[in-house]
């Protein structure tokens, strides 16, 4: 009865045969096929009650309403709320990213201090403490630039720095500064709004409208609106520009001509227009026409942009026989753009008579300011802040002893990008409120994250490029991920400890207080009735009898109304000097540069959204590689091949592009993409292309001293 | 020879022996002692009494209802008990103990509780309980409309699932049986 071999065997041939007869063998098999699946990285779908609120995008420029899906009280998802006007149930990649933006590895945690080159995390307390020290010593040199043009936060920050002693304040160039710029040459007043949904014909002079310009997501809904499948279009929509963009190849028609040569296009057209009997009341009229006619006939355009005169004289045919024109000015990536551009598309619309009527250009009103001693937001676009660093580098200017940056990368957005982060470095104590590690805070001496708008009260007034007054509200979804504070409240709290009085303990306060302004300004709620249908005539609904509960529901406050404009004119003697044919490039490696930017790639603050990063296609971004696109009769001019790796060098840097074959570029143009280069961020953006500002030259516009980098010349090895 | 004989009667004995000691034991390490190794068992955070409940006069849609878009809200939240639970009782009975816990743990910090769900399925499987609102629950899901206490949940060391979540092959038996797809994209998008 001993166990010797053969009972041993017997005991495990047993227990084989016994073990098979019960779930160990199969039950660990199918478990530890689970268990391979079951990494801690993957991520969780939380489960939990479903609901949907809504806020109001403010990482992307074309500020739309968001719908967004909680479960168990945390966002999921967000899509565009259908009942927003700059919405209407659109979304850029962009704005559907802020959801997922929140738990971004490239988030700032924590306020963070630099010590010996390197930072340290400090608490809110400290923080707040060594920034009003800080300022306190910098008083009467203290500037500020944002990159948030339409938020009730710049009245704070602006305040703040006017009682500290302002050195400037300014927002980041865009094609809100450059209209705002000319709209002031112009003798006109107010902000310039176009009226897509009641045009009959549209004439985009380079702005990428469907795109990256203006409230591009609603510009897509006028034109889907007015456009429906199956049916004869109901609008003409025609483009200029280098690039046939994401805007250019839903157009009717698309006419190539350089970024640079968007004024002398402009003024081609105004001549067949006057020709053809088109005249005006506005000043300045008979110059004008002198002007035209003598320098912008259709022979000297088409020696200066290639465009044949017929196709400019059906151009102004279709405009003058239309029932509603309107021409659209902008730049093809969304900033660099001349004034003087904007002036000559501008002088179209005087000429067609399209200023404050319906599918017009609407000059509108600036909304009440409700912190005292706060700048107007005309003040705010009238800086030019790319000319102020360029002065600050080259001595010419006193560099600020403080610097605050917000919701801005001017180390990375901005052109000539080595001699913008020399002035940088020449500012001695600089507060970034990023929240994410970008490019400028990476130089910055304090941080103070700002939380993310899904979890902080924000606002939204009037973006560039609605054809309405609107504001919508940011409100907070959801606690902070991180050790983040709403940077309005940062700044209440310490100009109260630097007994500066703005008036208010908490940004809510601020926000209730603007609300209460427009309330008395008349408007309404968009709900059943869209501002362009009050503008085309229906009746205005009453307005709201609770206006901030409206707009905690989601619904925008909107205003059909505009500024008499007593002064707006032509302006030949600017135009003269700043619209004129750009020279090709004699170099023979050498070629014109023009960017384009696109959402999914981002902003300057925001980084490439990691979710958005596998949507850039291989033509864009190879590997590590950025791709320069150019046709294949300029890249043989060039000496280029199809997938070579060649070297850009401009005035403003050098850097490395792999050459992609593409018909849809101009040519003598090599086309980059924007949103790439990152040196900051994650893994995501950082190390990924080159950053095409960095080539860019700035150059000051001839006439409107405005800094402008729309014509850059690269050579390339 | 005699000895030889001898060695080999015994031995095929002791090796029938042996071998049935070997299978008998494997049986019961692999359906006793093994189910016990693999689960590990936890109790509901809350002792909720669905009798108790049921008793009141709630009926199951009240706190188990399907979301305006057929999505299944699933279980109720904080906010849902503390309509009728946002007060500590006081009471000294093991009940009242037990919603004073609720009260105090729960109620007045916001937090959810975190119910154990017996059926949970992984991320990579949607299921609607729209498209099968026509079964009863308990098909699927323990029967507690008739229990004081909840069961225990067994979760398994090796998956961290629960041992009732449903395997594939059981949707799919049920779906043939009722004649519907078995396609991969029906429970996998």
């Amino acid at each position: 009865m001993g166990l010797d071999r053969r009972a041993f065997l017997g005991l495990v041939a047993g227990g084989a045969i016994g073990t098979l007869c019960t779930p160990i063998p199969w039950k660990l098999v199918d478990d530890a096929a689970i268990w391979t699946q079951n990494w801690s990285w993957l991520p969780k779908l939380p489960k939990g009650q479903i609901d949907y609120v809504t806020t109001t995008s403010k990482l992307c420029p074309a500020g739309e309403g968001l719908r967004v899906m909680r479960v168990a009280g945390q966002p999921v998802t967000a899509s565009g709320n259908p009942d927003h006007p700059l919405s209407q149930g659109g979304v850029s990649a962009l704005a559907r990213s802020e959801v997922y933006m929140l738990y971004s590895p490239a988030r700032i945690k924590s306020p963070m201090k630099k010590s010996g080159g390197r930072f340290e995390p400090i608490t809110w307390e400290q923080a707040t403490a060594e920034l009003a020290e800080r300022l306190g010593t910098a008083k009467g040199s203290v500037a500020c630039v944002s990159g948030d043009a339409t938020g009730t936060v710049n009245e704070v920050l602006s305040a703040f720095v006017g009682q500290l002693g302002s050195a400037g304040y300014f927002l980041m160039p865009s094609d809100a500064t450059t209209a705002a710029r000319g709209v002031k040459l112009m003798g006109g007043a107010g902000q310039a709004g176009y009226d897509f949904e009641n045009a009959a014909t549209v004439l985009v002079l380079g702005a990428d409208i469907f795109e990256t310009w203006g409230t591009s997501t609603r510009n897509r809904k006028a034109f889907a609106a007015s456009r429906p499948v199956g049916q004869a279009p109901k609008t003409t929509y025609i483009y200029v520009g280098p690039l046939r963009n994401n805007t250019a190849a839903v157009c009717d028609q698309w006419i190539p001509a350089g970024s640079a040569d968007l004024g002398v296009v402009a003024l081609g057209i105004a001549w067949h227009l006057i020709k053809a009997g088109a005249t005006s009341p506005a000043p300045g009229f008979e110059a004008f026409k002198a002007m035209v006619t003598g320098s912008f006939g259709p022979e000297d355009v088409r020696l200066a942009t290639g465009i044949a005169p017929d196709t400019l004289a059906a151009v102004a045919k279709t405009l003058a026989g239309s029932k509603a024109p309107l021409v659209v000015t902008g730049s093809p990536f969304g900033q660099g753009l001349g004034a003087g551009p904007f002036i000559a598309g501008m002088a179209l619309n005087l000429l067609l008579g399209r200023i404050n009527r319906p599918g017009g250009v609407y000059a509108l009103p600036e909304l009440a300011a409700a912190v005292p001693g706060a700048l107007g937001r005309a003040a705010m676009l009238d800086g030019d802040l790319p000319g102020f660093f360029s002065g600050v580098a080259a001595g010419k200017t006193p560099a600020p002893k403080a610097l605050l940056v917000y919701d801005a990368n001017p180390a990375y957005g901005l052109p000539e990008t080595a001699a913008m982060t020399k002035a940088l470095e020449m500012i001695p104590f600089k507060v970034s409120f990023a929240s994410f590690w970008d490019e400028t805070a990476a130089m910055c001496d304090l941080i103070l994250p700002n939380s993310l708008p899904l979890e902080r009260y924000d606002d939204l007034a009037t973006p560039y490029g609605a054809g309405f007054c609107l504001y919508s509200l940011v409100k907070p979804l959801q606690k902070p991920v991180h050790d983040t504070r709403t940077t309005a409240d940062v700044i209440l709290a310490v100009a109260k400890k630097m007994r500066l009085a703005l008036g208010y303990d908490t940004f809510e306060q601020v926000l209730r207080a603007k609300v209460a302004t427009l309330a008395k300004a008349g408007g309404f709620v968009a709900k059943d009735v869209m501002p362009w249908q009050v503008a085309a005539g229906s009746p205005a609904p009453a307005p709201a009898g609770d206006l901030w509960k409206e707009l905690q529901a989601g619904y925008a406050w909107t205003m059909v109304g505009q500024v008499m404009q007593t002064g707006l004119g032509f302006v030949p003697g600017v135009l003269a000097k700043a619209v004129r044919p750009v020279a090709t490039p004699t170099e023979a490696r050498a070629a014109l540069l023009v960017a384009y930017a696109q959402l999914r790639t981002g902003t300057a603050v925001t980084g490439v959204p990691c979710q958005d990063l596998t949507t850039v296609p291989e033509t864009e971004l190879d590997g590590r590689t950025t791709c320069l696109r150019v046709n294949a009769a300029t890249a043989k001019k060039l000496g280029l091949r199809d997938g070579a790796t060649v070297t850009l060098t401009g005035a403003g840097g050098r850097c490395q592009a792999k050459v992609c074959f593409f018909e849809s570029v101009i040519n003598g143009v090599v086309a980059v993409p924007l949103g790439f280069g990152h040196t900051a961020f994650d893994h995501f953006s950082r190390g990924k292309g080159a950053n095409s500002l960095s080539l860019m030259p700035l150059a000051e516009e001839p006439g409107t001293g405005l800094s402008t980098w729309i014509a850059s010349e690269v050579t390339i090895a | 020879m005699e000895e030889r004989k001898s060695h080999a009667a015994g031995g095929v004995g002791s090796f029938v022996l042996w071998t049935l000691i070997g299978f008998v034991g494997a049986l019961v390490v692999g359906w006793v002692v093994f189910p016990k190794l693999l689960y590990s068992r936890r109790e509901q955070p809350i002792r909720f009494s669905h009798t108790v409940h049921a008793a009141q006069g709630l009926d199951c849609v009240q706190c188990h209802h399907l979301g305006p878009d057929g999505r299944f809200a699933g279980l109720p939240t904080t906010e849902s008990c503390a309509e009728c639970h946002g007060e500590e009782t006081g009471e000294d009975s093991p009940a009242g103990r037990e919603i004073d816990r609720l009260v105090k743990d729960y109620v007045k910090t916001g937090a959810q509780i975190p119910w154990l769900i017996y059926q949970f399925q992984p991320d990579n499987v949607f299921f609607s309980h729209a498209a099968h609102k026509g079964f009863p629950c308990s098909q699927c899901h323990p029967d507690v409309a008739a229990m004081d206490s909840p069961p225990p949940y067994f979760e398994n060391r090796l998956t961290g699932y629960s041992k009732d979540t449903m395997k594939m092959w059981q949707c799919e038996r049920c779906h043939a049986a009722m004649g519907e797809s078995n396609a991969c994209y029906v429970c996998h998008k």
